[in-house]
């Protein structure tokens, strides 16, 4: 166990920059998620760490070892793979063993070793089996248990469940957590699915463009996002993000937004963004679809909750909720609401916005205000 | 109503047709191995007495045991074929092995271990096979010329050796870009270095790409002639060089038994590698098309 320190990395093939100076300090014990969509560099970077590519510039540290020009064996580094890579040529028990036997582990340690994360991943019973006669589930856990075996300093997790089919997906999200908290162990997960970073992470890094947007607690990055990219990548459904107009209110400000062809003013919660240079300008007002609900009496007379008639469009049920497609600002906008109370498509409905965590963007760059 | 409605009857008759192309072409390839195994039991009085074409009235291995060991080829103390066959055993085994590990080597660096210009080096290795026998004749007999090597088996070994590697590297690269790189990945992070994860990884992945070169190479360096005819002396000339001598040095009546007897001793090495591995053969070469 140890922490990670990666340090202004940039990495480059040729023309081509994948990693634009990306810096992330990981403490020890952390589960660290690298999140973002495909091509990111979120995979080039894990590999950077693991010692499988070279970086251009910069440096990663593991502990108090600069371990940048290691090569993979030498860095005490554990992988999970995409694909699990289980050598299919061994069964369980040696795909587990390969690493100990190469580093020279007596034989009476390994055959402890291999039992002891037999028994912690519940894979006694396949021990004896080759790869292509165990599920898929089967395979993923005798990739971690071989990555367990060595007991390294730390562990990299290369979308490690997204082979698995939804159920056994959660099943296994689970697990993994519940591993984490037993080992304490420090693991850097990558993967393109932002439930399981939200789930899973102790902290989140989102990438985009070789550039981490942002690195920070799941609930951190869900509601304080440091730009449009973040707020609309993280949560399913993703952000509303409506173009509207600042007002200048009596002593606040507003964004003004038009629904059935009347006008309404969203107050502006002075907390959220200081908006005073943006009156008369548009900006971009990001709201989480659970944040725009059904009327809820006890609510409707708080400060930042106003009430707008909406014509519905789509109506998507989930069982929990039923999302409602409206549209505002002629913009689509998408709402969660309590199934019972979702309208008819077609029919007008009255709608709570509550501005107490909307978020602004501006329009050009957008950044965060 | 010329065309029959019932499609039963249409898929017998397609079939009917399928099975008659194949026979006929079967019988086709058939009939010369026939016609030379009939042949080589007869004795030369009835040949010469009897069609061309007819089932022996005596059987007699009499024929076989000229061919591999009575026969009078050339000049030569040694008599019979044999003495060519075990050049050419002699021959193919190095070969074949020397230029199987080679090429297993370079697609395994060609496909994980890819280095600036691999790509480069792998094309032009590609180019030697495309280069005719031909074309490196005199090249080829000045090297062993001057390496000492002229008409010895080791010289002719050597040649076969340089010649297949650009056709095994081809295969066995094309079959390693086909596995996973992150098994490579996985076993460098578990300390394998590179030979490690070359006998304990990918190796014992290789058996259908191994069966698929070997064969190749074998019936390539068995049935050559050129090589065989132009880089050896008298001693060291393979089996095919020993049946065409001993089919031209014939003296007064032409031995069509013997003949066909010693033709079928040269070929029967690859034969009996087709049929033992060539069910191999098909498999591995429509390996990576299909997966799992």
């Amino acid at each position: 166990m140890a922490e990670l320190k990666i340090d202004n990395v940039y990495k480059s093939f040729g023309e081509e920059h994948i990693l634009k100076g990306i810096s992330l300090d990981v403490t020890d014990g952390e589960f660290i998620i690298l999140v973002g969509p495909s091509g990111c560099g979120k995979s080039t970077l894990l590999n950077c760490i693991a010692g499988l590519e070279d970086v251009t510039t910069g440096d990663i540290l593991l502990g108090d070892t600069n371990v940048t020009y290691e090569a993979p064996k030498d860095r005490d580094i554990a992988m999970v793979f995409q694909s699990y890579a289980l050598y299919p040529n061994m069964n369980v028990r040696k795909n587990i063993a390969f690493g100990l036997e190469i580093r020279k582990m007596p034989k009476a340690e390994i055959a402890e070793e291999v039992a002891r994360v037999a028994k912690l991943l519940q894979i006694e019973p396949l021990l004896d089996r080759k790869p292509s006669q165990l599920s898929g589930g089967q395979r993923q856990r005798v990739a971690m248990g071989r990555a367990l075996a060595r007991r390294p300093k730390i562990y990299l997790f290369d979308e490690p469940l997204s082979n698995l089919d939804a159920k056994l997906r959660v099943e296994m999200r689970t697990e993994m957590k519940k591993l984490h908290q037993r080992l304490g162990t420090t693991i850097v997960y990558v993967t393109h699915d932002q439930i399981e970073a939200m789930t899973l992470a102790d902290r989140i890094a989102v990438m985009k463009g070789g550039i981490v947007q942002q690195f920070g607690t799941p609930q951190e990055v869900y509601d304080d996002p440091a730009n449009m990219f973040v707020a609309g990548f993280m949560g399913s459904p993703s952000m509303n993000f409506l173009r509207c107009e600042v007002t200048k209110q009596e002593k606040d400000y507003a964004v003004q937004i038009e629904s059935q062809g009347t006008i309404f003013q969203l107050p502006v919660d002075p907390k959220q963004a200081d908006l005073s240079s943006y009156v008369g300008k548009t900006v971009v007002l990001g709201i989480r679809p659970e944040q725009i609900t059904h009327v809820m009496p006890h609510l409707v007379a708080e400060q930042y909750i106003t009430q707008v008639p909406v014509k519905i469009e789509v109506t998507e049920p989930t069982g929990a909720d039923t999302l409602v497609l409206a549209r505002i600002n002629d913009q689509e906008c998408e709402c969660r609401v309590h199934p019972q109370e979702a309208g008819k498509v077609g029919e007008s409905m009255e709608l709570l916005f509550n501005m107490s965590k909307a978020v602004f963007f501006d329009e050009q760059t957008e950044a965060r205000l | 109503m010329a065309k029959s409605k019932n499609p039963s009857y249409a898929n017998i008759n397609g079939r009917a047709v399928l099975y008659a192309v194949l026979i006929i072409v079967a019988a086709y390839y058939l009939l010369p191995l026939i016609l030379m195994i009939v042949t080589s039991f007869r004795s030369m009085d009835e040949i010469r007495m009897g069609q061309l074409i007819e089932w022996p009235k005596t059987f007699s291995f009499d024929a076989w045991t000229m061919a591999w060991s009575e026969v009078q080829i050339g000049a030569r103390e040694e008599r019979g074929l044999r003495p060519y066959f075990i050049n050419s055993i002699l021959m193919v085994i190095p070969s074949v092995a020397i230029s199987t590990i080679l090429g297993a080597l370079n697609g395994y660096v060609l496909s994980f271990w890819k280095f600036r210009g691999s790509e480069l080096f792998f094309a032009a290795l590609l180019i030697g096979c495309f280069l005719p026998f031909q074309a490196i004749l005199l090249p080829q007999s000045q090297l062993l010329g001057w390496l000492g090597l002229s008409g010895s088996l080791v010289g002719l070994i050597l040649t076969h050796v340089v010649y297949g590697v650009s056709f095994t590297t081809l295969f066995f690269r094309n079959y390693y870009v086909n596995l996973p790189h992150e098994l490579v990945k996985a076993a460098k992070l578990d300390g394998a270095g590179f030979w490690v994860i070359f006998f304990r990884i990918i190796l014992p992945l290789s058996a259908p790409i191994l069966v698929v070169t070997v064969i190749w190479q074998f019936t390539q360096i068995w049935n050559d002639f050129l090589f065989g005819v132009v880089f050896s002396d008298p001693s060291t000339q393979p089996v095919t060089v020993g049946l065409n001598n001993m089919v031209n040095s014939s003296t007064g009546e032409k031995q069509y038994n013997v003949d066909m007897a010693g033709a079928i001793i040269a070929a029967l090495p690859t034969i009996v590698v087709y049929v033992v591995a060539g069910k191999y053969f098909v498999r591995g070469l429509t390996a990576g098309s299909v997966k799992g």
